[in-house]
């Protein structure tokens, strides 16, 4: 039986196991429902002679997905790839006008949609979608009364691919045989921190190939792995990870019963490999020291005390030394005292291999997770070369994303920028042949990220294009200031700031409302609205402090001389950040650039127009001035 | 579909020429009101013109001395409060009532412990017969908890919730209760604009779903306007109109009793 393509190994697993093992579990009113590898397949099957059926054509359609993780999802995906038709992810907090630009640009014929939500923006903007055909829900809620033709339900479509298996039950088998690893298979789109995102193509080569090889490098193949689904499905690593991993591991793939029920999910999972975006690590480490500052004194004592014998045993890992036997009982005292139920209060209690992604992640964090027994492995991956680099197992360093995987080798440019060549490439831009040929530098990807390797392992610092420059010419790396910022948990978000015709360094702060908030309350003064709190005399001088530690780690040329802390918070529907929460560097530089240049100026205070929300819900402007504050030398 | 309208426009529920007084504090006076078997219905008047008594009467708290009080076609005026809730008349209250110490889906299926239909003794050892009834009812339980969206507070304890949430589980027990006819008393009073547009979104969610008659208290003419389809004023214990939003707008004595004689 051939091999080649998702779908085709899907069917295997099928054919292996039927209905004897659970491919996937999602919570629902409640209670896990489990779905077999059998369920998984027919799903896969009846869902994609659906389409055919309504007319998607075979071996050329595109198809958007876009929704919350679902089994849908994934049956979805797998049904368009069975047609060797190509699926589009979608991230489903995208505004209509961005969805329409996705399901305009990819050709999409057909959409499947989540929820009413996700249904009202598609409908929203099908009058300038003239060639779709269909849009498909699979979760009716709110939808009874719609009548618009263009709606039918996933259960719908299902039944359609049943009668249509009746009339011709080869068909199906044919057709996946039909399959090549070849297949444009896949649209992931970049997530546009320059410019319109770019839709970067991938074939079946890679979604099984690549996966094979991460997965049996990666340790997590053939162990019947419990895996949470979390992280965004239109996010190439989680199409890596949760679709092409749950099939070729094989893994027993989890969806959470909302975004929101998360933490409670995942306790009753404890799932053995997870993914998260540096993000959620950030937030992770941010709730555990809220609660800390929250807690008695004694508590906090011993806390910080068993934090430190982790610490002090996770740096004796890190620099290979034996630990001796009365470090290792302090630890074991210290993991039954305190690390075992916050491993289980965070739902990591049995967690053996976690991954992050998207963005750096300061190695405070991952120290932190280590003290605990955690090593969160930063990858360095991207929407062209997926993954790239990755730590081993017990060798972990805090500051590097690892050795380069075994298929791709790492060269650099003159100017450090780091190149790939890929044994699994991707096949260019959809529609944009000409970016894709600027990218490619002979068989190398432009990666355009700034790093250089140490000892075998990658250090990746900074994009190229946010390498900053100072006045006399040397450069620096905000993002590498800002990710060890954002370890304070008083920092939510830090843009910082340099220029050629600037002698110093600057940063625009978002303080974390919760975490300062609490700081108000423990240190006994009011506070109104977010604007207010972030220009209180107290608060300044706590961020000032945060500040001057991580100023401290900095060549002195580097240091952040002059900072305000802005009177609103970066938002992604501003398009002040990305969907995955990354900060969208020019926009937000040329949205703020009078603040910027206040900040270069000798002026103490700077006057704002800040929206406020009423109780009520109306909303308007008042106008204030916000401080600019300077840091001692 | 004739048939089908038909049945829509029956009426379900009607009080009759209701009198109710306290003493010599007259309540009610002579009012009369009729509900249809399917759509949204509303009351609305000034402060202490006796909407919550007469959802206090349709649900049995308050006996009136004269009038009845009908539904399906019997008369229920002499039927005692639990008898009525088993009949499909399901409220909430203007202060929420609930089980303060108990969860969200404790609360929901208390609200069905009038469905169950074994006895103590099954209860006791919880098996068979109370097991299966059990999870019939959680079931219906948990169809509530998706349609209200208060999953991520299935289990937490309902006096620890804010308010909007505590509303929305109070709406969630009435409707465990798979009632035909939901009264509801003032579901939105003390939100803020978004928690109302919530709430409406609910209510006609509830509609759509189950197509049952669903009366409510408000005073937020702006949600009435898009979601009701006839509004009965009451001013001072008397029924002074009736009619579709956009007449009861307009009607004269309505804005006289809204806005005191000019």
């Amino acid at each position: 039986m051939k091999l080649d393509t998702l779908p085709q190994y899907l069917r295997e697993n099928y054919k292996k196991y039927s209905s004897n093992k659970v491919a996937m579990r999602v919570k629902t009113r409640g209670i896990w429902k489990e779905y077999t590898w059998e369920d998984y397949f027919l799903k896969v099957k009846y869902f994609s002679l659906g389409l055919i059926s309504l007319g998607l054509k075979v071996g050329s359609d595109k198809v958007s997905i876009i929704g919350e993780n679902n089994p849908e999802w994934f049956w979805a995906e797998l049904a368009v790839q069975s047609a060797r038709c190509v699926a589009v992810g979608i991230f489903s907090d995208c505004l209509p006008d961005e969805v329409k630009y996705y399901i305009d640009h990819s050709d999409s014929v057909f959409v499947v949609a989540h929820d009413q939500e996700q249904v009202d923006k598609t409908l929203e903007i099908k009058e300038d979608l003239p060639n779709l055909k269909k849009i498909i829900y699979w979760d009716p809620k709110g939808l009874w009364s719609y009548s618009d033709s263009m709606l039918i339900s996933f259960d719908e479509v299902i039944d359609i691919g049943k009668s249509y298996d009746k009339k011709d039950p080869r068909f199906f088998d044919q057709l996946l045989d039909q399959g090549d690893r070849e297949d444009f298979c896949l649209i992931c789109y970049t997530s546009g921190t320059t410019g319109k995102p770019k839709g970067a193509m991938w074939n079946h080569k890679w979604m099984t190939g690549s996966v094979l090889e991460w997965s049996s490098l990666g340790g997590w193949n053939d162990n019947d792995y419990e895996y949470l689904s979390f992280i965004p499905p239109a996010w190439i690593t989680e199409q890596a990870i949760g679709v092409a991993g749950g099939i070729l591991a094989p893994m027993v793939v989890n969806f959470p019963e909302e975004p929101e029920t998360v933490q409670e999910d995942i306790r009753e999972i404890g799932p053995d490999l997870l993914f998260y975006g540096a993000r959620l690590w950030e937030n992770l480490n941010r709730m555990v020291q809220a609660r800390m500052i929250d807690s008695t004194a004694l508590r906090r004592f011993i806390y910080r005390s068993c934090l430190n014998i982790g610490h002090k045993v996770a740096d004796m890992k890190n620099n290979k030394k034996e630990i001796p036997v009365g470090w290792k009982f302090l630890y074991f005292l210290a993991y039954h005292a305190v690390f075992r139920q916050l491993r289980d209060r965070i739902g990591l209690p049995s967690a053996k291999i976690v991954y992050s992604a998207g963005g750096a992640v300061s190695p405070e964090i991952i120290r932190y997770f280590q003290a605990l027994n955690i090593e969160v492995k930063l990858i360095y991956g991207s929407t062209e070369m997926g993954v790239m680099s990755l730590p081993r197992d017990g060798d972990l360093r805090p500051e590097s994303c690892g050795p380069p995987v075994p298929w791709v080798e790492a060269g650099f440019t003159e100017d450090k920028e780091i190149l790939i060549k890929n044994k699994y490439q991707f096949c260019g831009y959809y529609k944009d042949p000409r970016a894709s040929k600027e990218k490619m530098e002979g068989d190398y990807f432009r990666t355009g990220d700034f790093g250089h390797i140490d000892e075998g392992h990658l250090i990746v610092i900074d994009r190229m294009d946010d390498l900053t420059p100072l006045a006399g010419g040397k450069k620096f790396s905000p993002q590498y200031t800002e990710v060890r910022l954002r370890f304070s948990p008083y920092i939510k978000d830090v843009l910082v700031v340099g220029g050629e015709d600037r002698e110093y360094v600057t940063a625009i702060v978002n303080i974390d409302l919760d975490n300062v908030g609490l700081f108000a309350e423990a240190n006994h003064f009011t506070y109104t609205t977010f604007t207010d709190l972030s220009q209180k005399r107290e608060v300044i001088a706590l961020i000032a402090k945060e500040i001057e530690r991580v100023n401290k780690s900095l060549p002195e040329w580097t240091r952040i001389r002059r900072f305000i802390n802005l009177h609103k918070e970066f938002d992604a529907d501003e398009e002040e950040l990305t969907r995955s929460r990354k900060l969208r560097r020019s926009f937000v530089e040329h949205r703020y650039r009078d603040i910027i240049e206040a900040l270069y100026s000798n002026k103490d205070q700077y006057r704002v127009e800040a929206a406020i929300t009423y109780r009520d819900g109306r909303t308007g402007t008042i106008e204030t001035s916000i401080y600019v504050n300077t840091l001692d030398e | 579909m004739a048939n089908k309208d038909k049945t829509k426009s029956q009426t379900l529920l009607s009080v009759e020429s209701i009198h109710l007084s306290f003493g010599r504090l007259v309540a009610l006076h002579d009012v009369t009101m009729e509900f249809q078997r399917e759509g949204i219905f509303a009351i609305i008047g000034p402060n202490g013109a006796g909407k919550t008594c007469i959802f206090n009467v349709i649900s049995g708290f308050y006996r009136p001395q004269e009038g009845k009080v009908c539904f399906g076609g019997k008369d229920i005026t002499r039927v005692p409060s639990t008898k009525r809730a088993r009949l499909g008349i399901a409220r909430t209250f203007q202060n929420i009532e609930l089980y303060t110490g108990l969860s969200t889906v404790e609360n929901l299926m208390a609200a069905r412990t009038m469905l169950f239909r074994n006895t103590v003794l099954e209860c006791g050892i919880h098996f068979g017969r109370t097991r299966r009834e059990e999870i019939e009812h959680r079931e219906v339980v948990e169809d509530v908890i998706d349609l209200l969206e208060i999953k991520n507070i299935r289990k937490s304890k309902v006096g620890l919730l804010p308010y909007g949430l505590r509303k929305r589980v109070e709406l969630g027990r009435a409707l465990a209760m798979e009632p035909k006819v939901l009264l509801l008393d003032e579901p939105m009073a003390g939100m803020n604009i978004e928690e109302k547009e919530d709430m409406a979104r609910f209510i006609i969610d509830i509609y759509e779903l189950k197509k049952i008659c669903i009366i409510l208290i408000e005073h937020d003419m702006d949600v009435l306007m898009d979601i009701s389809e006839k509004i009965d004023v009451l001013a001072f214990g008397k029924k002074i109109a009736e009619g579709s939003p956009q007449e009861v707008a307009v009607n004269k004595e309505v804005v006289s009793a809204y806005l005191g004689e000019a």
